[in-house]
Formats: structure tokens, sequence, C-alpha cells
């Protein structure tokens, strides 16, 4: 069987990551994509937040084919014939240094693979890995079509559907409990047009999340990036609240609704739709993320189930990256040691819980227990529009103070058992 | 009006393999299944009865997200990525 | 018997999206066109049954990857490969293209068979094959759709509508093949590893003795075809609204002709 030091299963984030850092210390590395390219089968939704990355491998992030710094972040609720729009603007979102960028994938990905092949690795595109070989329980390489290669150690990034991994035994099969579904249209736009709808200084971006009446009650929300000549539209929903559902409703139609509604029409109005795109994503925290490593192997990315939805900032991206890197220095140190066991390979989750992506993981522990209570996307977003609408309605009667008319709204939607306990379990997350 | 759901995929970029990368055991959808999830919950809307009531399932827009995958309690799907060159090559997204 | 297949990349057609009527190349990968590989893989069966070596010659124009697309005839077979990159061949015309391949053919030297498909997949002039094989003064065979050779001749078969025509030039010779002539090989992932090691060169333009060359043809504009719809609405009762449709096709001559 031909050898190579080590195979990378997947050519996203997580594996093009984990590979330039690998080439870069002259490790034999050979990264297999299934798509025409890196990014041609991923989706993202739209946002990378580069600040908790911006250590790891800091030349690159210089040279980031971005779409826009994203400056203004806002959150729509919506409600019955009312919503309410928080806008959050600050001068350190965006800046000399930013936060977070928009960004497409097929860009971005290509980008990256451009980047590793610079640094002497293989990313090898259209080879669909069919197996995981395995040997006295250890990974000792892959099948692809009839082709056997053996490899001292595999990064298994293979995306968030784990078709190989679990197969092998490596992780369990994805459930839809543990799962959203995402999908998007890219819509394009004149860069101008962007800039006013949003009120964004030329080259800005902005995120807008919608929650409420959109995902009729299931686990979810809308979401808006703004790119540099489009933008990505889409809803992210639960899965199972999706599967369990009995009205009829198919996921595909609430995307057309979304865009329908009267606070979207006009945001969309005159945009081509260039691109329709869906992706499955993990939602399960940190309760979900499988053993990730083993004797001659390592989990990354997605794989790994390292995504987070906090209701208002998801991230996944910066997480894959972050895996890729913390994969390969410990690779590097297996290599140095000679070691490619699971002992030899402990040093990646160890690495993983001691930085932001286990400890930010873990400390949203509650956060998709929290998700699962409907009032967040039924209840809720009413009744902030409906308290906020009866403060600013001014009609023929006499009106009443301020204060109780705030009084009045918080003590009909916000004081009673349902909502109390909902606070109290808010303290967790 | 909305665009309709084939003219989206219409925009898609998809490379047609030979074999159909998902099958679905016709049987177990007659037999067990009353939900039919997958025709909810895909996004790109490929899952239909056809007259004689058998379960089909349009695999070449397949977006490849897997949601019917999971979604299917009955397991009556064998659901595998498409080869190498082929199913959908997303331009952007 | 040696051969040189003479290979062209170009933006994979499929992923290219047209906005405002021009084409959107950004992000869109080169690939090695379709008859191309019809050409390489033509060249792979021939090399088996009688021995010799294959290499794949590209002129890399505007592809800045070509090094690296390239590698893939190499996977699919190929013993070696040329690449000619230099800017001055960032958009060449047909002429241009023809004299340097020519002259790298020469340079490469050992040739008796030179194989190229019958288009290109972007622009399809269908004229390289013929220049090049009238620059080197060699016999010329187009529309192959079967290859053999033997004897130190090759012999193709062309299909002419109603007839099959058989055709035989001594080598050495050029043909250009049609996409009947094979299904060409998908390389798996040993035969790409395996492409790695292969020699491959890359020339520029003073590698074979030649200067900037002088377009004698330029583009002036590339937009799609506009095509915009009559949005004629019909109204009325089913039957009326289908009578109306017909006779508005047959105004437009779509029926009825």
């Amino acid at each position: 069987m031909e050898q190579v030091e080590c195979i990378i299963v997947g050519g996203g984030l997580a594996g093009l990551s984990a590979a330039y850092g690998l080439a870069s210390a002259g490790v034999e590395v050979m990264v297999l994509e299934r798509g025409d390219y890196s990014g041609a089968k991923n989706v993202t939704g739209g946002r990378l937040y580069v600040k908790p990355i911006r250590g790891f491998y800091p030349e690159l992030w210089e040279e980031l084919p971005y779409e826009r710094p994203i400056a203004r972040e806002l959150v729509t609720m919506m409600g019955d014939g009312a919503h309410t729009t928080i806008e959050i603007a600050s001068d350190r979102f965006a800046g000399a240094k930013p936060q977070s960028y928009t960004v497409l994938r097929a860009k971005l990905d290509q980008w990256l693979a451009e980047k590793v092949t610079e640094k002497g690795a293989m990313v090898v595109p259209n080879m669909k890995v069919d197996e995981l070989l395995r040997k006295d329980g250890r990974v000792i390489g892959i099948r692809a079509g009839g082709d056997e290669i053996g490899a001292q150690v595999v990064i298994v990034a293979e995306g968030v559907l784990r078709l190989l991994s679990s197969e092998a035994g490596l992780a369990a099969e994805p459930q839809a409990k543990h799962h959203a579904l995402g999908y998007k249209e890219v819509i394009e736009l004149p860069s101008g047009v962007i800039e006013d709808r949003w009120h964004l200084n030329p080259g800005e971006g902005a995120a807008q999340f919608f929650m409420g009446a959109c995902t009729k009650g299931m686990m979810g929300g809308g979401f808006l990036y703004t790119n540099k000549e489009s933008i990505s539209l889409g809803m992210v929903v639960g899965m199972e609240d999706m599967r369990r559902r009995r009205d009829g409703t198919e996921s595909w139609q609430l995307l057309d609704e979304f865009k329908e509604l009267p606070q979207i029409k006009p945001l969309v109005a005159g945009g081509v739709v260039a691109e329709y795109s869906a992706h499955s994503v993990p939602e399960g925290g940190i309760s979900q993320v499988p053993k990730l490593a083993g004797d001659g192997y390592l989990v990354a990315g997605d794989t790994a189930g390292l995504s987070l939805n906090a209701l208002v900032t998801v991230r996944g991206m910066d997480f894959a990256i972050a895996s890729g890197y913390f994969a390969a220095e410990a690779v590097k140190r297996a290599k140095k040691a000679g070691d490619f066991t699971a002992a030899g390979l402990a040093s990646y989750e160890a690495s993983l819980r001691n930085s932001f992506v286990l400890k930010d993981l873990e400390t949203a522990r509650a956060i998709p227990g929290f998700m699962e209570n409907p009032r967040l996307f039924t209840h809720y977003p009413v009744a902030v529009s409906r308290l906020l609408e009866s403060i600013y309605t001014i009609d023929e009667r006499p009106q009443a103070g301020l204060f109780k008319k705030a009084w009045r709204g918080l003590r009909r939607d916000f004081m009673n058992v349902a909502t109390v306990k909902d606070a109290w379990s808010m303290r967790k997350i | 009006m909305p665009m309709k759901i084939d003219a989206k995929l219409g925009l898609d970029v998809f490379k047609l393999d030979k074999e159909p990368h998902i099958v679905i055991d016709t049987d177990v959808c007659k037999t067990v299944c009353t939900d039919e999830a997958c025709v909810y919950v895909c996004p790109a809307d490929l899952y239909e009865r056809d007259d004689q009531g058998r379960m089909t399932v349009n695999w070449e827009g397949c977006l490849e997200c897997g949601t019917c995958l999971m979604c299917c309690d009955h397991k009556a799907l064998t659901w595998k990525y498409p080869s190498g060159p082929f199913g959908v090559q997303y331009r952007m997204s | 018997m040696d051969i040189v297949v003479c290979v062209k990349t170009n933006p994979d057609l499929q992923m290219v999206r047209i906005k405002n009527r021009e084409a959107v190349t950004e992000a869109v990968p080169y690939k090695i066109g379709d008859l191309e590989k019809n050409a390489l893989q033509a060249a792979v069966d021939l090399r088996a049954a009688a021995g010799g070596k294959v290499t794949a010659l590209c002129l890399a124009e505007s592809n800045r990857k070509a090094a690296e697309d390239i590698k893939v005839a190499l996977a699919m077979g190929a013993d070696e490969a040329v690449v000619i990159d230099d800017p001055a061949l960032a958009a060449p015309d047909q002429a241009a293209i023809a004299a340097v391949l020519a002259a790298a053919v020469k340079k490469i030297g050992a040739c008796d068979l030179l194989l190229f498909g019958e288009g290109s997949s972007d622009n399809y002039t269908g004229q390289v094959g013929a220049r090049v094989a009238e620059l080197l003064g060699l016999p010329q065979i187009g529309y192959a759709r079967k290859v053999e050779a033997a004897d130190g001749a090759v012999r193709c078969e062309r299909s002419m509508d109603d007839m099959i025509e058989t055709l035989e030039a001594p080598l050495p010779a050029a043909v250009t093949v049609v996409s009947e002539i094979n299904e060409p090989t998908i390389p798996g992932l040993m035969q790409i590893m395996k492409a790695k090691s292969k020699p491959l060169q890359v020339w520029a333009l003073a590698d074979l003795g030649l200067g900037a060359p002088a377009p004698v043809r330029e583009i002036v504009s590339n937009l799609a075809e506009e095509q915009d719809r009559k949005n004629i609405l019909f109204e009325g009762t089913v039957a009326e609204q289908a009578d109306a449709f017909v006779n508005a096709l047959i105004k437009e001559g779509v029926l009825g002709r």
C-alpha cells in the first residue's frame, strides 16, 4: 500500500487549516476534496469571526478574500403585524482589525487551498473518500475508488454528516435532534444599493437576524448577510421541529414566504437570485462532540460538531480553522515523538479544551436545551413588538403615561409563571 | 410572485453521475412510513410519491445537505455523497 | 511511437455565470477540454498497443495555474508534460497559438503522431490542429472517430453523415479527434499521486526562440445574447387562450411553417 505521512479527508476550512500548518512544518500531507474545488460543496450563512483566530497563521488573515467587515449587527423580532429591530453599531466591530467578515465559501476555500498548495501540500479535488481503513482498531489509511493509501495519521474533516467516521465507528451517526437545516439564496444587488439599504459606509457590511413568525414557531430564524455585491438571505430551522410538523409546510416554502414579508421585500427588491444552497448545521453543542482523537486519527471541524448557535452570534468556521490548527500542532508533536496512537495525539483534545473552542462550547452547554423552548420563537418576538408598539401608539383616547403603558405590557407578557421560568433558565446561558 | 423552486435549482451547477447517490427502500415507505418527513424537510423539494404511491427522489437536483437522511426515522434511505466529479458544485455560497 | 497531444485548458464552462451579459470567470477553475481528453485517451491507448512516449503539450494562455491543471493529463497516462507560459501569450489568436505549438513540437523533437481535439471547449474555432499541421508540413486527418497506427502509417475513420470514410496517412502526421473516439478514464487517486513525479517542463517564448506575437485579430466584445421575454398574457376562456396562443405562435413563425 502506498504511504503518505498524513491524509486529510475533506478540503474545507478545518482540513485546509490543518494542511497549512502541517505543510509549513514540512510534513507530507495530502488533502482529498470531493468537490470540483475546495468550497464547491460548502455553504456558510455568511460570517467568519476572524478575531478569535488571528493568532493562528497571522500572515494569512491579512490576505483573506472577505466580502465586507461587519460594522452593524441587527436583530429583528417579528411580531403580529409589528416587528422590532435592534441595531448595534460599534467602531470596534469593523475598524482597522475587524472582528468578523462576511464571506462566500467558493472564493474563501479556494484561496486557502491555493495557500496550502504553495506550502507544498497536495490538494486533490474531485476525490471522494469511500472508506476509512482500520486495522486492529487503528485507522491506517483511506480507500478512494479502487485505491487504498496508507497514512500514519488521518485527519477526518469530512463535514457535518460524518458518513465515513460513523461508518468506521469513530463517531455516532448524526441525528436530526442535534442538527438544523440551513439554506439560503445569494441575491445580487449593486454595492451602492446594499450600502444605502443598510446605512453602511462604503465597503462595510451588516448582519441581520430575524426571529419569530418566519419559522412558524419552529426553532431557528432568518439571516441576512451583506456581501460585496450580493446578500446571503436564508433560514436555519431545527430539523426535529421541522420533521415533527404536520401542517404541510415544506422547508423550501418558508424561505419564499420569508422573502415576501413586508419587512424583507423592500430589502431584496431589484435583486437577482444567483444561487440557492443548503447544508446541515451541527447544533448539539458540547454534549454532541465525539471522541476527538484515537489511534491514527483526529476529527476536526463540523465532523467534531464544533459549531455554536447562540441565537444572535453563530460560529463554526472560526472553530473549524482553530481545530485544524490544533490538529496540525498535535500531529507535529506526534511525529516528533514517533507516536501516532491515541496517547501520542492526546495533545489535540487538551489544546482544544484550553482554547476558546471547547471553552466557549462548554460555557454554552445549556444553549441547545434552552433553544428547544418554543416561546423563544413564538411568544417573545411578538410580546416585545406588542409592548413597544403600545408605547408608540397615539389614538383619539387619552393616553396612559409611559410608565403605565410599559408596566401594563410587561405584566401581560413578561410576568407569568412560564416567563419567570424562562428567565430563570436563562441564567445558565 | 416567488421564484419556483425548480428555477432556483436551475441557478446551481449540477454535474450528473450515471448512478443515483440516494436509493429509497420503497417498501419501507409503503408499509411503515406515515409521516413522510423527507417530503417536508428537503430544501430542494425532491421527494414525491408517484402515481402508484411509491416514494421517489429527483436526486439529480440534490444539494447534498443530508437533511432527509437524518430526518427519516425509518432508515429507508441509502445515502452516499455523489462520487468524484459529480453532484452540486456551488460557485458562491 | 512517440505521440504529442496538444491540450488546452479552459474555464469550466458549466461553472461560468452570466451577469449583465458578461461571463463571470472569477473563482471558476480551468480544466482540460473534453475533446483534448479524448485525444489524450487515444494517445494512451495507442501507446499501449505500440509502445513509445506520450507528451502533453499545453499553452497556458490566461490560465495562471496551467502547470497544476496539466497534471490531470499526466494522471490520465501521459509520460511527460510541457507547458508554455508567457505573459505575451495571455490572449493569443489562433495563428499565434499554432506558431507557438509548432515551435514547441519541433523543440520536443521526437513526434511520430500529433493529436488534437477537433476544437476547444470554449471557442471551438477548430483551426489550431490544421494550422500546426500546415506549419510543420504534416498530413492532417480531421474528425477522427477511430485511430490506429501500424507500419509507419496512421489509419483513421470518420463519419461523413451517410458514409464512413477511412483515411490513411504516413507518419509523422497530425490527427484531430471527435468525442465518439473513446470514453476518457477518470484518473484514480494512485494515478494522481504518481503524476506528481512525472517530468513537467515550463517554457517561455524565449525558450522557443520566439518573440511576442503580433495579434492579427482582436476580440472587440463578447456578450451573452440578450433574450427578452415577450410577456404576452392571453385572456378569456381556456379555448380562447389556446386559440390566441396558437395564432401567436403561427405569427412568430414557430408553427405552421
